[in-house]
């Protein structure tokens, strides 16, 4: 895989770390935010190739960044992770504009072969 | 012969009572006016009513007036003694002989109260005697008809009271039972999502740099071995969340017409397996003149798949599982039946097994039949468990037939997504 741009946004600091571990070690550049507003800031001053997004952040919520975020063109391809893995969430998300979801906990397999799956989408 | 005053004392008495049973709350209210009031009319020297305790099977004193402690606190009478002649549920027995009456348990205390002669009315509930108003009177005289009339009204009146009061009483148990149930399982829902979330990040993270390790470690090591054991567990952790997340959604069923055979038939195909290995014999017995009727069938199929294994569990090596399924068509639903002859649910642990983490299994999460309740009652049907320890078990389930989709019903496409 070409090494691309990755943003993490995910108010758990040890999910943005783990992220970047493994997605580093892949040669990707990863960002990290720990809140909404910061992650929709960096998703206007930066072009990313994925964007990870915790559906459940504490300032604002998941759907609302994804609503905010898919106006945008091109549209970012965002893939969802969340806790609550229910099949309705899920759909919610695609509807809004994700391209993938990921249920937590994942590995690293798993993280990676959302992100081909995303990439060879557009 | 009674005058008009006399009908008028009795009106006013039975007028009482009645107004007591509109006002009063509690049934021991009413017979308290009960026995004073007849005590009162009959110019007695006090009454007693016992009402038959179904528990012990014992008449117990509920309202006295008139009589001593030292009497009052002779033991409850049994209901052989009471119960002399059937055919005098409906009419006043009048027992002047004291010392000879065999229905007079406690002659000497009765004789040293002053008492001379006693009525007795039966109280009765469609012919089954329920209790009975004991008047005592310190004189011998001839009651006329209308007095025993009196008497009589008075009785049938109680009588209607005490099984209103134990409809109600009966009703408000079943009340109470069914509103702890639905707030034990629902706080436990909102419970079971809060914990999903909170666990599964901390998971997430152990299960990133766990698969990360794996793949630095020399492969066949024993750091490579202790990694994948790690894995292992964080995704058996995973699965027990998701459980916990089926059993507290509350999403309505996505409902679709279809046959309830043959999402059993499906069941039994998954199963069939396990049952191979252990030999164990399937009796179908499946209705051939089923409807179809509005089901999910991922969730009803996950309720069959979750009583068979429990049923395979039970029973012994070539044991045999029953499957029945009937259409019930005085109830509009369909019944499904699964019995098998194993081992049995002990009466103790009847009433816990649909509660969430209740598991006689040393590897259960105890999610599996609290999941299965939720979703038959998210299907406004019914799950019950029939068992007898050494002879078997038999799950019965009830769904309602519908045919027509409810409106707002909306049927989500399903998405593939690589998270599996």
């Amino acid at each position: 895989m070409k090494p691309i741009r990755i943003l993490v946004i995910d108010d758990e600091s040890v999910i943005c770390d783990a992220c970047e571990l493994v997605l580093t070690e892949k040669g990707h550049r990863v960002d990290r935010c720990v809140t909404g507003r910061t992650g929709l800031h960096a998703i206007q001053q930066e072009e990313y190739e994925i964007i990870l997004l915790d559906m459940k952040l504490p300032d604002i919520d998941g759907m609302e960044i994804l609503q905010t975020v898919c106006r945008k063109t091109p549209v970012p391809r965002i893939i969802v992770m969340t806790g609550y893995s229910t099949m309705a969430n899920a759909v919610q998300a695609m509807k809004l504009g994700a391209v993938d979801y990921l249920a937590k906990p994942f590995t690293e397999d798993e993280l990676f072969s959302a992100i081909e799956k995303a990439l060879a989408r557009h | 012969m009674a005058d008009s005053s006399e009908f008028e004392r009795y009106f006013k008495v039975i007028r009482d009572i009645q107004r007591a049973v509109h006002t009063q709350t509690r049934v021991r209210e009413v017979l308290d006016i009960v026995v004073t009031k007849s005590t009162e009319i009959l110019n007695a020297k006090g009454a007693l009513i016992r009402i038959l305790n179904n528990d012990t099977n014992q008449f117990e004193v509920r309202a006295a007036c008139g009589l001593g402690n030292r009497y009052l606190h002779k033991g409850p009478v049994t209901t052989e003694k009471l119960i002399a002649d059937p055919s005098n549920l409906h009419t006043v027995i009048v027992i002047t002989d004291i010392w000879n009456a065999p229905r007079v348990e406690y002659p000497q205390q009765v004789w040293d109260e002053g008492i001379r002669m006693l009525l007795d009315v039966p109280l009765a509930i469609e012919d089954q005697l329920v209790g009975l108003i004991r008047i005592y009177l310190e004189n011998k005289r001839e009651f006329a008809d209308s007095e025993l009339d009196f008497i009589v009204t008075v009785a049938e009146e109680c009588a209607g009271i005490i099984e209103r009061v134990r409809l109600l009483e009966r009703q408000q148990a079943n009340f109470t039972h069914l509103a702890t149930h639905v707030d034990k399982m629902s706080s436990l829902g909102r419970m079971a999502a809060g914990v999903a979330h909170e666990i599964n990040n901390p998971l997430a993270g152990i299960l990133l740099y766990s698969s990360n390790m794996r793949k630095k470690v020399p492969p066949d090591g024993p750091l490579a071995q202790g990694l994948q054991i790690i894995i292992n567990e964080t995704q058996r952790c995973k699965t027990i969340i998701q459980g916990l997340l089926d059993f507290s959604r509350d999403t309505e069923p996505n409902k679709a017409a279809a046959d309830i055979n043959d999402i059993m038939v499906s069941a039994l195909g998954i199963a069939d397996n396990e049952f191979k290995l252990k030999h164990v014999h399937i009796d179908k017995q499946l209705s051939k003149t089923m409807i179809q009727t509005l089901l999910d069938k991922n969730q009803i199929l996950q309720v069959f798949l979750n009583i068979l294994l429990n049923a395979l569990q039970a029973v012994e090596e070539n044991g045999r599982i029953t499957v029945r399924s009937k259409l019930d068509d005085k109830h509009k639903q369909v019944v499904v039946e699964v019995e098998d002859n194993g081992c049995g649910i002990s009466p103790n642990d009847i009433p816990k097994i649909f509660d969430p983490f209740f598991s006689t299994k040393s590897n259960g999460t105890g999610l599996g039949l609290a999941v299965s309740y939720g979703i038959i009652k998210n299907h406004e049907g019914n799950i019950q468990a029939y068992s007898e320890v050494g002879k078997g078990t038999r799950f019965v389930v009830e769904v309602p037939v519908l045919t027509k989709s409810s409106p707002g019903e909306e049927s989500y496409e399903t998405h593939s997504h690589s998270c599996h």
